[in-house]
Parts: structure tokens; C-alpha cells; sequence
């Protein structure tokens, strides 16, 4: 009887019970039970470091190895590697950063790099390189100088990279066209009707990768793309990237815009490397000279490619060395010095950067990417060639990090160039929006 | 007659299975895509038959990311997704008894609320349940993604539920409350047997939900061996660099094969329904 | 009477029944509080789960809040935004035109491949496993690779149709007509959930009744709309509720298919209060745009609820 009551009053209450139980179970269950070795690894999780980054198989493969022999030179030291996509990345992080409990060492992108810091949730690194914890002596300052916002140093270039047309050597040979390096934009244009009209081939300009090309351009003008709180130069200097495709569109050697949203975005599926047919493929695409060697292993046989500058009427202007990625340390880190000596060993350790191989870019470090690149493959060696020697002589200081009201823009920017593609407005039309609106968006 | 049942029953199963095809395309398009050779996947897309076919994917794929292998994702997948449903199923089963059966005052209130919160894009409850989790310490383990579970606050499963409770003759009720019965031992001995073809719908969309769901383990989760399989599985690309379809493929189809397995055995229990339970009389 | 039977426990049960009760018990078992005392996990997990977080997020609906700094009272300048923001007028149409168009059409499916497969054959359980199975593998980026090489100008669907004598080279993705019919497609496809919803209410129906009205000489289409439907009909309408509400809230087949392309003509609002809240870091904005259309699920639920009189069958059987 007793029993039975119990039993009533229990059946709300029930869940309630079973819950301590299970969810006790549940918090730790997951770390102990479920992986053995994790748990041996590492200290208790309060002196544990954490290393977030975003990339793909590869790249956590790699990196899960680097942190592992760090772990095994510096005994006492726990880091735990936290390996996401590029999309959850950023979600994930905002979120942390909410809740103030980012990772103490965080894989940070050029793009986002102004607002986190803005917000006060970076660590200066100013003193550690002072007191020589975080030795940069060995790179490039316009490389390093990328990492600082007004004057402080915040995040620490992993990896060089540079703008790179990507193209089909074999498609080229055929149309017998000549291409070469620092092509002005008439002699680009002339490049892309002559090889239409006689292979076929149609030509992606930069869709849906837009912004980097649109400030590329606006850099042979002098004008910045994102300046402080507002749009660089004035509404006549944004009509000319839209006036490509118009032109494009209207000469019909401009790529079906369509092709873009049956195609995954990645990679494998680029127009460059895949299509059934020379109309729903394209004879170069703009990218970055990191990706070349993923686009080359892409590629179908006999389709053999090659890398070029970006076209511009100034190239000198306009080209510059791309930071392609930085490791930046959280302002809540438990313990910022040893964080600082991991992202220090990271980017000059030989060691460490042969077992990552350039995979993040080229190494930032001079001795270590000396070291590194006679190890890579072939196409990596031919990126890093094409890095030092082509652009590195002939090309600016990149671009300040761009406002938090920019990544709002650049939506506005993929949202026009679609409408032009689409033949809806035109390119004079999308120039002046994209200015006024954009002015609006980063005035906020 | 027979005859004319044979062309029927030949006609029919025609039919059925013509569509059946159809539906399954995308698994077979899977699974045959998980034995191509990886740099092949996209150039073949159109055919079902690997020219070569590869278990290399398999390989590669079960290794998973450092020092985690899938054992260790299926393992979480299947702790998260078993602990939750059945904290779901249970506590629904009685909310829904109480909705259903009861008058009580701030019941119409109570029963807006459920489906209110069932209106609010889960999206926009993101940071600020992180955020609240995070002051329950909850953060870094599996409790936000099972607790909430035993409370009933999938609205979803409650008015299923319910809906079911009230398609059951009240006089059942009555005789038994008659007869002295406690309400609990009426939910227990009477409503519980009776809506198990409910209970058994609720466990397959709750264990498949459970499974699929990533959105919360990304936040929540931050230890690569607590990763659940919807998350591991999102390593294996990114837009940016070189990404292993091949493996991703793989592994997809073997994460589908559990929820599979739970459909099937849980399925035959839909067909015993009320009408072969003993209430004819 | 015979579920007494039917249960075993049952009489044991009533034994134990017969003593005496204490005071707790006769309080817990009173009518009007054994309501309060079942639905109490809800009432905890209520309050517990999702006051909390649904009052943060209404509060950051009136505030200018970019995650990363903290939220900064604006008043109601997210929701006056909204009236000058063509994308969301653009958004609220996608959204009726594919939660309107969709539901239906999913709900028809769905009750007819549910009754096809009421029939116990020997293969049925094979026959329900596949046409779950696009329920089950909803929305992995398998889907999304997959959808989109089927529906592109070289795809599957195009073959298929010049097969058949249609030469047809659409770009079905590509095309702002036709975008939004693929993404509705694959929601009718994935049915699988409103299926066995069916089923398992199809299965509470008494078999008594179809005998009794067998024995009076009624035919199989007269039996539908007489027993089947009319019984059916509370069901219908939870799926109609539920459905209705998971289509304005639909996100995955836009986000991982087609990410609002073509021209907005796919952009579900859902994923641009997503874009809003996680990409544009306007988080106080994505807050305010859930808010509305909290409002407008509630009002379309609130019109379903008071047209459920006119054709919901609610006596039981």
C-alpha cells in the first residue's frame, strides 16, 4: 500500500530521480568511459589548455599530431584539440565568447579578426614579444603587422598566402591564346572572349568568392574597400567589378550563374575542375594560392593547371600577401604564457611545421619555410615559388582588418552581383547601391 | 475471384514497390557512393555501380579525427540518443495522461504554453539557453542534451500523446476508478498499454531526432571523444580545402544503419494496434 | 471491460486497492490536483528549460546585441527595421507560399501511402522501412550534394524526363520559378513522419466497426468516408497543427540546398533570421524576427484550432 502511494506521488516525481542518476552518469561518462585515452592524456580539465581551430580531415589529422609531440616535449603541459567546420567555427566561437569561455588558443581568420578584438576578447601579445616568449623576428613585418589592430598585437600570421587565377593550361593552349602574369583588365576581358569563342570555354570572374577581387580592384583606385565605419572612395569605383559581369553577361562568355547553386561549395566542384560540358565550366577561377594544390589534385587528367595574378590595372597596387590564417590567444586564458609558448613553438618550430606541411599556408617563419618546402608536392612548391617571386616583389600591404558592420556588406555584394547576373539590374545600379547601402550597414 | 486477388495482390506490390524504389534512390546513391574511390565520386555521380569498387573509404572514415575513432562517436551517439528518448517517451506518456484525462485550473494555459514554445524558431534560442546552461555548469557535458528530455518539454510528443489518450473510451476509465483504481495505476495498467502504438511512434522520431540532431552537441560538446556521429561527421568537409567525400559518404551510410535498425524493430509493434488488443469486446 | 482481462496485473492490482489511504494519497489522487501532479515534470521543464532563455531572447528582440558585446536596450528600433527590410517582406512570402503549398501536399501523401500500406503483407515491413527511410537520413550533407546533382541542367530529373521524349535542359536550382518547388519536393518527400502518425492512429480504429459494416453491405469506399476518415480526422488535424507549424519553421532544406538562391526566390525566413542572428551578427535583430513569426504561427495555429468544431470528429469510438 505504502508502495502504491509512494508510486503516485513518485510518477511526477520520477523523472526528476532518474535524472540525477543518468545525468551524473552523462557528464562524466562521456570522457572516462568512452575513451580511455583521453582521459590518461591530460591532467584534471581546469589546467587543460584548449586549441580550437576549423578545417577539414587533413588538416585535424595534422594538427592533432602537432599537438601530441608538444605534448610529449613539454610534460606537464595538456592541450585538448577541437577540430569544427568553417561555419560551425564561427557560430561555435560567438557563442563561447557569449559566455565567456572562448579556447585559450584560437585559429582566428583576417576577416573576423577586428571584431573580436574590438570586444576586448584578445589577448595583446606586445609583452610576450618583448620579453621574447613569441619570437617574430624571422618574418616578414608586413606579414606580422597584419595581426595588429591600432598598434597592438594580437594575433600571430600562421600562414602566407596570395591571390592566385587559377587556370587551364590545356583549355589556354587550345584557344592558343597567350596568357601571362599582371594581365591589365582589358587584356583579362580579351582573354576570356577569345578562348569562348574558340573552345567554348566560359569564364567564372569571382561569384559568390566576391569581396576579395571587388577590394582588389578598388586597390589599384587607392580606395579601401572597408574603411573605419564607412565605404572607401565614392559610388562610381564600385560600378567597374559589376560592369564585368555585365559585360560578360552580354558577350555570353560569362558563366551560367545557375551552375553555383546546383554545385556543393567546394573544392571538388568547381567549374575550373568539374562540369560535363565547356558551357558549365569555366577556364580559371579566383583563388588563393593555399588552395592550388587541391585544385590540381581536382582536376580531371589531362587537364593540366596553372596560377597567374589576379588582372588589375595596377597590379602593384593591388596584389598583396595574404594572411591566410592566425593563431590568437584568448583574454580568458588560464594560462596565458604557456598558450603564448605553444602559438610561438607552432609557427618556428621545424619540427612542428613538417608535420603540418604548409597545409595552413606558407609558413610565416623564413628558416621554417625553407625547411619546409623542399617536403611539400609539387604544386605547393610551385604556389610557394609563385608567392616569393611573382607577387612578393610586386605587390602592397594588405588591406586593414575590416569592420564588424563588413561581413552585413558583403552579403549586399553577393546579393547585387546575383541580380546583375540575373540581367535584373544593372551594373551602374548594383555600383551605387552597393555603396549607399553599404555606408548605412557600416555607419551602425 | 482468386484470380482476380492474385492480379491485385501482383499489381499492388508493383506499385509499392515501384515507389519504394524510388524512395531508397538516395541511400543506394549513398551507399554506392561510399565504395567509389573518393576522387571519383562526383564525375560518376550518375551511376549507382562503382566502376571499382573500394572499402578504402570505410577504413579511413572509421580512423576518424586524432586519436577518436567512430567506436567512440557511435558509442556517444547511441548514450545521447537512448538516454533521451527514454526520458522523453516516459515523461511525455504522463504529461499527456494529465492533459488529457484532467480538469484542472491554468490547464488551457499550461497546454498554449507547450505549443507556444514549440513556435519559436530553435535558432533563436541557441546563445541564450547556452548561456543559462552555462550558469548550470552544464556546459562541456552531455547534461543539456539529455535533461531537458525527462521533463517533457518536446510539446511534439505530449499532444501526439494526448490526441492518442483521448481516442480511448473513458468508460475504461470509470469501470476502473470504480473499482478503486489510483489514477497512477490506471495510467500504468490501463492508458499505458493502450497508446503503445503512440509510445512506439515517439520512440522512433525521438531516437532519430536525438541521433541527426548536431546543433546542440556542437555547442555544448567541445571534447573530440564526446563528439556524437551527427558531429564527426561534419569534419570530414569544409568548403575551403580538400574535403574526403568518400570517407563522409561512408560514414553516413553506417550512421544511418542504427536508426535503421530501431525502425525495424520498433515497427512491428505499430502493427499490433488497438484493434488487436483486447477491446473488441 | 476486457482490458481487465487483457492485463494480468490488473487484478493483482485492484487487491492492493482495497486498503485504506493516507492523506497524501487521497490529495494526489483528487481530481482536480492528479492534473497538477501529472503534468508536473512539463510544468518544472517549463519553467526550468524554456522560460528562461525564450524571456532572454524576447528581451534581446529589443535590443541592439552582436553576441560578442553585450546587449544594448534599443527599444523597438529591431522591429521598425523590419518594415523598411525588403529582404524580410521577400522571406515572408517564400515561407507562406512553401508552408502552404508543402503541408498539404505532404499530408495527402502521406494518408495515402499510409492506407496503401495498412495491408500486412509479408514485405510490409520492408515496404514501411523504405519509405521512412527519407525521414531518417533528413537533412545530412549527403541530401544536399545529392539534390542538387539530381536537379541540375545535366542531372538525373533532366534525363529521366528526355527519356521519356521531354527535352528538357532546366536548370531546376538555377531558376528563380523553379527552386522553391525542388525544396518542396524534398519536404513531400521526407513524409515519413505524418505516415506513421497515421498508421498508428489508423490502427486504434476498432476492427468491429469495419466488420459491422461489412456485414451491412457497405463497400471499401463507402467504409472510407464513413469510419475511416471521420475517425481519422482528430489525427489529421494534429498532423495539420504540427505540420503546419514545422513548415514556417522549416530550415534545413533551404540552408544546406540552396542557402536562398536564386535571387532570394528559396530564402526561408527562418534561415535569414539564421543569417541575421550568426553571419551579420545582428543578433538582437534575428531575435526580434523569431518573435514575429512566433506571432504569425500562433495566429495561423489559432484560426486551425477554431475551425477544429467544424470537421474534427471528437466523440472516440
Amino acid at each position: 500500500m505504502m508502495k502504491r502511494t509512494t508510486a503516485l506521488l513518485v510518477a511526477a516525481a520520477m523523472t526528476t530521480a532518474s535524472l540525477t542518476g543518468c545525468g551524473g552518469n552523462a557528464g562524466n561518462g562521456g570522457d572516462e568511459s568512452t575513451n580511455p585515452e583521453v582521459k590518461s592524456s591530460g591532467g584534471s580539465s581546469s589546467d587543460e589548455m584548449v586549441f580550437a581551430w576549423w578545417g577539414n580531415q587533413t588538416r585535424n589529422e595534422r594538427t592533432q599530431q602537432v599537438i601530441d609531440l608538444y605534448m610529449e616535449e613539454n610534460p606537464g603541459v595538456s592541450i585538448d584539440g577541437q577540430p569544427s567546420q568553417f561555419a560551425d567555427y564561427w557560430n561555435k566561437l560567438a557563442t563561447a565568447a557569449a559566455g565567456n569561455a572562448l579556447p585559450d588558443v584560437i585559429q582566428m581568420d583576417y576577416k573576423y579578426l577586428d571584431q573580436y578584438v574590438e570586444n576586448g576578447l584578445l589577448l595583446d601579445l606586445t609583452p610576450y614579444v618583448d620579453n621574447g616568449i613569441l619570437d617574430v623576428s624571422d618574418c616578414n613585418q608586413d606579414v606580422i603587422d597584419s595581426g595588429k589592430v591600432d598598434g597592438q598585437f594580437y594575433a600571430v600570421c600562421i600562414g602566407i598566402s596570395s591571390p592566385a587565377l587559377v587556370y587551364s593550361k590545356t583549355v589556354a593552349e587550345q584557344a592558343g591564346v597567350e596568357i601571362k602574369n599582371n594581365m591589365n583588365i582589358e587584356e583579362f576581358l580579351d582573354t576570356c572572349r577569345k578562348i569562348y569563342e574558340t573552345t567554348g570555354y566560359k569564364t567564372n570572374i569571382a561569384y559568390t568568392d566576391n569581396e576579395p577581387f571587388m577590394e582588389y580592384l578598388l586597390r589599384a583606385k587607392d580606395v579601401t574597400l572597408f574603411e573605419d565605419g564607412k565605404m572607401g572612395g565614392e559610388a562610381a569605383d564600385y560600378v567597374e567589378y559589376f560592369e564585368l559581369y555585365e559585360t560578360g553577361l552580354k558577350e555570353e562568355w560569362l558563366i551560367d550563374p545557375a551552375v553555383f547553386v546546383e554545385r556543393t561549395k567546394t573544392t571538388e566542384l568547381n567549374p575550373l575542375v568539374y562540369g560535363t560540358s565547356p558551357e558549365n565550366m569555366s577556364w580559371c577561377t579566383f583563388h588563393l594560392t593555399n588552395q592550388y594544390s587541391v585544385l590540381v589534385g581536382s582536376a580531371a587528367e589531362g587537364n593540366e593547371l596553372g596560377m597567374l595574378t589576379w588582372p588589375s590595372d595596377n597590379v602593384k597596387k593591388s596584389n598583396y600577401l595574404k594572411p591566410s590564417q592566425f593563431l590568437a590567444v584568448s583574454k580568458d586564458a588560464k594560462n596565458p604564457e604557456e598558450a603564448v609558448k605553444f602559438v610561438n613553438w607552432f609557427n618556428n618550430s621545424v619540427e612542428c611545421n613538417n608535420i603540418l606541411l604548409a597545409e595552413r599556408g606558407i609558413p610565416v617563419s623564413k628558416s621554417v619555410s625553407e625547411a619546409v618546402s623542399e617536403k611539400l608536392p609539387e604544386p605547393d612548391q610551385e604556389a610557394i615559388a609563385f608567392v616569393n617571386e611573382i607577387v612578393s616583389p610586386n605587390s602592397s600591404k594588405v588591406n586593414p582588418p575590416a569592420d564588424a558592420g563588413a561581413s552585413g556588406v558583403i552579403d549586399l555584394l553577393n546579393q547585387l552581383e546575383e541580380q546583375v547576373c540575373y540581367g535584373q539590374i544593372t551594373a551602374q545600379e548594383a555600383g551605387t547601391r552597393l555603396f549607399e547601402e553599404g555606408n548605412q550597414m557600416m555607419a551602425k | 475471384m482468386r484470380s482476380k486477388r492474385l492480379v491485385f495482390n501482383i499489381v499492388y506490390n508493383l506499385c509499392v514497390f515501384a515507389i519504394g524504389i524510388a524512395m531508397i534512390y538516395p541511400l543506394l546513391w549513398m551507399l554506392a557512393s561510399s565504395f567509389k574511390e573518393s576522387n571519383t565520386i562526383f564525375n560518376t555521380a550518375s551511376s549507382l555501380i562503382p566502376k571499382q569498387a573500394t572499402l578504402e573509404n570505410y577504413i579511413n572514415g572509421w580512423k576518424g579525427f586524432g586519436k577518436v575513432s567512430f567506436t567512440t562517436f557511435f558509442r556517444n551517439s547511441l548514450f545521447i540518443s537512448v538516454t533521451a528518448t527514454f526520458g522523453t517517451v516516459m515523461a511525455s506518456s504522463l504529461v499527456a495522461y494529465g492533459f488529457a484525462r484532467f480538469q484542472f485550473k491554468g490547464k488551457k494555459l499550461l497546454f498554449t504554453a507547450m505549443l507556444l514554445s514549440m513556435m519559436l524558431p530553435a535558432q533563436v534560442l541557441m546563445i541564450p539557453q547556452y548561456l543559462w546552461y552555462q550558469k548550470l555548469g552544464w556546459v562541456g557535458s552531455y547534461l543539456p542534451l539529455i535533461v531537458p528530455y525527462f521533463f517533457a518539454i518536446q510539446g511534439f510528443f505530449v499532444y501526439l500523446m494526448s490526441n492518442f489518450i483521448s481516442g480511448i473510451p473513458y468508460e475504461l476509465d470509470e469501470a476502473a476508478k470504480i473499482d478503486g483504481c489510483s489514477y497512477f495505476s490506471l495510467y500504468r495498467y490501463i492508458i499505458f498499454p493502450l497508446i503503445k502504438p503512440a509510445l512506439v511512434t515517439a520512440c522512433i522520431f525521438s531516437f532519430i531526432w536525438r541521433w541527426d540532431d548536431f546543433l546542440s552537441s556542437l555547442l555544448y560538446v567541445s571534447k573530440t571523444a564526446m563528439y556524437p556521429v551527427s558531429l564527426a561527421l561534419k569534419l570530414f568537409c569544409d568548403p575551403g580545402a580538400a574535403s574526403d567525400y568518400g570517407a563522409m559518404f561512408a560514414m553516413a551510410t553506417l550512421s544511418v544503419l542504427p536508426v535503421l535498425v530501431i525502425f525495424l524493430i520498433f515497427q512491428k509493434h505499430l502493427v499490433e494496434g488497438i484493434s488487436t488488443s483486447g477491446l473488441k469486446g | 471491460m476486457s482490458a481487465r482481462r487483457a492485463n494480468p496485473h490488473f487484478r493483482a492490482e485492484l487487491k492492493k486497492e482495497g486498503k485504506k489511504m493516507n492523506q497524501i494519497r487521497r490529495f494526489a489522487n483528487q481530481k482536480h490536483t492528479a492534473g497538477y501532479v501529472f503534468t508536473l515534470p512539463f510544468i518544472i521543464g517549463f519553467f526550468m528549460f524554456m522560460v528562461v532563455p525564450m524571456g532572454m531572447s524576447l528581451y534581446y528582440s529589443f535590443c541592439d546585441y552582436d553576441i560578442l558585446s553585450p546587449p544594448v536596450f534599443s527599444g523597438l528600433d529591431n522591429f521598425r527595421h523590419m518594415l523598411t527590410d525588403d529582404t524580410f517582406f521577400q522571406t515572408l512570402k517564400v515561407t507562406f507560399f512553401f508552408a502552404f503549398v508543402s503541408v498539404p501536399l505532404k499530408l495527402l501523401f502521406a494518408l495515402l501511402v499510409a492506407l496503401l500500406l495498412l495491408k500486412n503483407t509479408r514485405l510490409s515491413g520492408f515496404y514501411r522501412a523504405a519509405y521512412y527511410l527519407p525521414s531518417i537520413i533528413g537533412g545530412s550533407v549527403a541530401v544536399s550534394v545529392l539534390w542538387k546533382r539530381m536537379f541540375s541542367s545535366d542531372g538525373v530529373i533532366n534525363s529521366l524526363l528526355q527519356m521519356v521524349g521531354i527535352n528538357c535542359t532546366v536548370s531546376w536550382l538555377g531558376n528563380t520559378e523553379t527552386a522553391i518547388w525542388v525544396l518542396i519536393l524534398l519536404v513531400v518527400w521526407q513524409f515519413g513522419s505524418s505516415m506513421l502518425i497515421f498508421l498508428s492512429a489508423l490502427k486504434q480504429v476498432p476492427a468491429s466497426l469495419y466488420e459491422a459494416a461489412k456485414v451491412d453491405g457497405a463497400g471499401p469506399i463507402y467504409r472510407f468516408f464513413k469510419i475511416t476518415l471521420p475517425l481519422l480526422t482528430p489525427t489529421i488535424f494534429f498532423n495539420l497543427v504540427m505540420q503546419m507549424i514545422s513548415g514556417f519553421l522549416a530550415f534545413t532544406q533551404c540552408y544546406i540546398i540552396t542557402e536562398g538562391r536564386p535571387l532570394n526566390s528559396t530564402l526561408l525566413y527562418t534561415v535569414y533570421m539564421y543569417q541575421q542572428s550568426f553571419e551579420f551578427y545582428n543578433t538582437g535583430y534575428g531575435a526580434a524576427l523569431a518573435w514575429v513569426m512566433l506571432a504569425i504561427i500562433g495566429l495561423i495555429t489559432l484560426v486551425l484550432f477554431a475551425t477544429k468544431k467544424f470537421w474534427v470528429y471528437e466523440g472516440g469510438f
